[in-house]
């Protein structure tokens, strides 16, 4: 009885080794026919240059955003308010009390994008570092000159463009002037709407927010005014919730007459 | 009887905003073209706050040439920034600054930038700016002075059916004319033919579109859309017209289609101005309603309201008000500005509520000797309360004239008191409140009731007062009424309706007196703590 047992067990056995077998030899024949679209699929497959830098800096630059967003268009603000824990810089500002603002960030998209510039700068060393010894350990040879970060607000995006030109040679030669990262966001209409409200901080001493809710359908201003004469605007995109919120203190009121 | 004391005090209230302002201006005597530690540009400021790396000097900033205020000009976005000082216009960046606001000059003046079939009311450079970043041709018309004339000059191009075929099929587009003429040139399909007005699910075209493809919202637009079979936009949907072959042949205003009421249940012609807008709910597009509701009432879309904050009722110290918006189903809450120095105005036009937070425009009030001032509506917010004169003369006579020009007890005080920062030192609770200060002189008359009962006295008319009353033509029951004392009894004690209207009086003026704050707390002091008794005879003795 025990024998018999035996004997179907080692045949069992045998049978699960010949389908085990079978199956490497068919997994080896699909992977040999269709290994590029299964690597790629997994993430095996060697990045081509440009994705390797959208992938390896692309959350960088969307932190920075985020953050310069949430602080009047300043990683860095010097001159701010605290609001909701967040330092939120003044783009229109006076010291005293009854008078309009003075205008302190008249080139916001500009300074907006110097700032990302900047930021990114170190991120961006890494990366092509990082690029440069991936190609080289691959056997390539590496020709990396490093150029220019220049950051470009556009209408629904944000590009970043390096100006790193690569050579990249392993038999033939590939070359690539520059790289670019691009990311939808519509900061740049934010900015705009924020331009708009700072000429109005400045000239009356304050805007009101349901104008731009009844151009822009999508937008969501709100004032919050501070007992300091501080006045916070958050705009807010409601299709993605994408946020910039900055300072102004004009025409401001003392408690009294403010002797 | 009222003491001859704020006589003073109410000549010299519009000074006080004087001497506030001179004392500042004695103060803030440098143009500091950077504030230390990071700060702001272009302040007037005392000198030792000034940045030292940068320029200050002992005079306003107006009249320096670096932080003089004027416009700095985009050069590239060509939009315009007013208030800036030249200094933080940097030409690296692309800034160009003049003198002057935007409205004087060429560069900033405005107009209709017509892109496409979008418009934006903007300078010319702006235009151009635009044109090249959304690639479209662009027709600047400065013959066009005002916002919404511009954009109610949109125009989307009249748009078609663009029939093509591609990989031997008849198919289409819904395109303007100029479209579908490029896409001829640029795509190289055949036999391109532009059909006006209709769509591409019209049957005698003959394409591989047809009716009933499902429904769409479309970004930048309010209404639900129904697609044909090739996803290409056709009329606003209507449950009522799913098969109709007129309403899926002509784009609605071309062979008598027309669009449905937006009231309808079975419409998708939302308005966002109406309060619905298209949204996707579960896979299916819908007129989303935009109305909001709070604390148990219901708002429309885009209304604004008054909140009803926490002691605004009776402007309590701590209260503010507060506006609130509805917008796209979300309540927002806007504060107005602290220490009540706006209020929150509401008006409503066939059950549709504005709000808005104004200036509570309170500062004269006290300065005002006569009712017709005080109560100019558009000069100010004041009121008339009775019983007590902040304006007296050297006698303790009133100065304040009522309706009919009579001399009377009254004052001008704040319609909506103010907030004061009376818990700091050196601000100016104390000198505003202080106007509220008032004395009671009893006049006793020594006799068998101070003897029998141990009490002062019988109360009489303040002899001086009597006379300096007659001395002005007054009738001698007249002035021995006004004349005595009316902050006691018969029998010398204090009236409680003389404590609380003269409590009144003191909140009237702002956080001033005895009164909870908008939270239901008690203050520092009750109206007892303000009374001061004192004798002149128990001075004598001690």
């Amino acid at each position: 009885m025990k024998k018999g047992v035996s004997k179907k067990n080692k045949k069992g056995q045998v049978t699960i080794f010949i389908i085990l077998a079978i199956m490497v030899v068919v997994m080896g024949i699909l992977i040999y026919l269709y290994y590029p679209q299964i690597a790629t699929t997994l993430g095996l497959a060697p990045q081509s240059p440009q994705s390797f830098i959208q992938s390896c800096i692309e959350e960088e630059i969307e932190n920075h955003i985020e953050k310069l967003s949430l602080q009047g268009g300043s990683l860095h603000p010097s001159h701010y308010i605290m609001y909701d824990n967040q330092k939120v810089e003044y783009l229109c500002y006076t010291n005293e009390f009854y008078k309009t603002c003075v205008m302190q960030q008249p080139l916001l998209k500009e300074h907006i994008e110097s700032e990302i510039e900047k930021e990114i700068s170190d991120n961006a060393k890494d990366c092509f570092d990082s690029l440069e010894e991936n190609y080289k350990r691959r056997g390539y040879t590496v020709n990396l000159r490093r150029g220019e970060i220049n950051v470009e607000l556009l209408p629904k995006r944000i590009i970043t463009t390096f100006d790193y030109p690569l050579t990249l040679t392993k038999g033939g030669a590939e070359k690539y002037d520059s790289f670019r990262v691009v990311l939808n966001n519509n900061l740049y209409e934010l900015v705009s709407i924020t331009n708009s409200i700072l000429n109005l901080e400045a000239r009356y001493g304050d805007a009101e927010t349901t104008i731009y809710m009844n151009y822009y359908h999508d937008l969501k201003v709100e004032k919050k005014k501070q007992s300091d004469g501080t006045t916070i605007y958050i705009l807010t995109d409601r299709n993605n919730e994408n946020k910039f919120q900055f300072a102004s203190r004009s025409l401001a009121w003392p408690p009294g007459y403010g002797i | 009887m009222m003491n001859k004391k704020n006589f003073v005090l109410g000549i010299i209230l519009f000074g006080i905003l004087l001497i506030n302002f001179t004392l500042v201006s004695a103060q803030v005597s440098y143009c500091c073209e950077k504030i230390k530690d990071g700060g702001p540009w272009c302040m007037n400021a005392p000198e030792n706050e000034c940045d030292d790396s940068y320029r200050s000097v002992p005079t306003s900033c107006e009249a320096t040439s670096y932080c003089r205020l004027g416009t700095c000009i985009d050069t590239q976005e060509g939009t315009c920034m007013e208030n800036t000082p030249q200094v933080t216009c940097n030409v690296e960046d692309g800034g160009f600054w003049e003198e002057g606001n935007a409205d004087e000059l060429p560069q900033c003046q405005l107009g209709c930038c017509l892109i496409g079939d979008q418009a934006a009311f903007v300078t010319q450079t702006r235009c151009k700016t635009l044109s090249s970043l959304y690639g479209l041709e662009t027709n600047y018309r400065t013959d066009i002075q005002s916002e919404m004339q511009c954009i109610a000059s949109a125009s989307p191009g009249v748009k078609g059916a663009c029939v093509f075929e591609r990989e031997y099929q008849k198919t289409c587009k819904l395109l303007t004319k100029q479209e579908c003429q490029e896409m001829e040139i640029s795509s190289g399909y055949s036999n391109v033919k532009f059909h006006e007005g209709y769509l591409c699910s019209a049957v005698e075209l003959a394409t591989n579109c047809g009716p009933r493809g499902g429904t769409t919202c479309v970004e930048g637009k309010d209404e639900v859309y129904f697609l044909d079979t090739c996803g290409n936009l056709a009329n606003v949907y209507d449950s009522n017209k799913i098969n109709d072959a007129t309403y899926w042949t002509y784009i609605a205003g071309v062979g008598g289609v027309t669009i449905c009421n937006p009231a309808s249940t079975t419409c998708g012609n939302c308005d966002y101005f109406s309060g619905t807008t298209c949204k996707e709910v579960l896979g299916k597009h819908v007129c989303e309603d935009l109305s909001c509701e709070y604390e148990g009432k219901d708002y429309q879309h885009g209304e604004t309201w008054c909140a009803k904050a926490k002691g605004i009722k009776d402007n309590l110290p701590g209260s503010r008000y507060f506006r609130m918006v509805c917008y796209n189903g979300e309540v927002s809450v806007e504060p107005c500005a602290d220490y009540r120095q706006e209020v929150c105005i509401q008006s409503e036009v066939n059950t549709f509520r504005t709000a808005a937070c104004r200036v509570n425009m309170w500062q004269d009030c006290y300065a005002q000797d006569n009712a017709k001032d005080c109560t100019n509506e558009d000069k100010r917010d004041c009121k008339v309360i009775e019983g007590f004169s902040i304006l007296t003369d050297e006698n303790g006579v009133s100065l304040f004239l009522d309706e009919d020009g009579e001399t009377a007890d009254n004052s001008c005080v704040p319609l909506h008191n103010p907030g004061f920062d009376f818990w700091e030192e050196g601000g100016d609770a104390e000198s505003l409140c202080s106007l509220g200060t008032t004395m009671c002189i009893i006049d006793y008359e020594a006799g068998i009731f101070k003897t029998l009962g141990g009490k002062r006295g019988k109360i009489v008319p303040n002899e001086e007062c009597v006379d300096a009353c007659k001395d002005r033509g007054g009738e001698k029951d007249d002035c021995e009424d006004e004349c005595t004392a009316k902050c006691v009894d018969e029998d010398g004690n204090l009236l409680d309706s003389w404590e609380e209207e003269m409590n009144e009086m003191c909140v009237s003026l702002g956080d001033c007196g005895s009164s909870l704050n908008y939270i239901g707390k008690e203050g520092y002091y009750d109206t007892n703590d303000f009374i001061v008794m004192s004798s002149e005879e128990e001075d004598e003795e001690n």
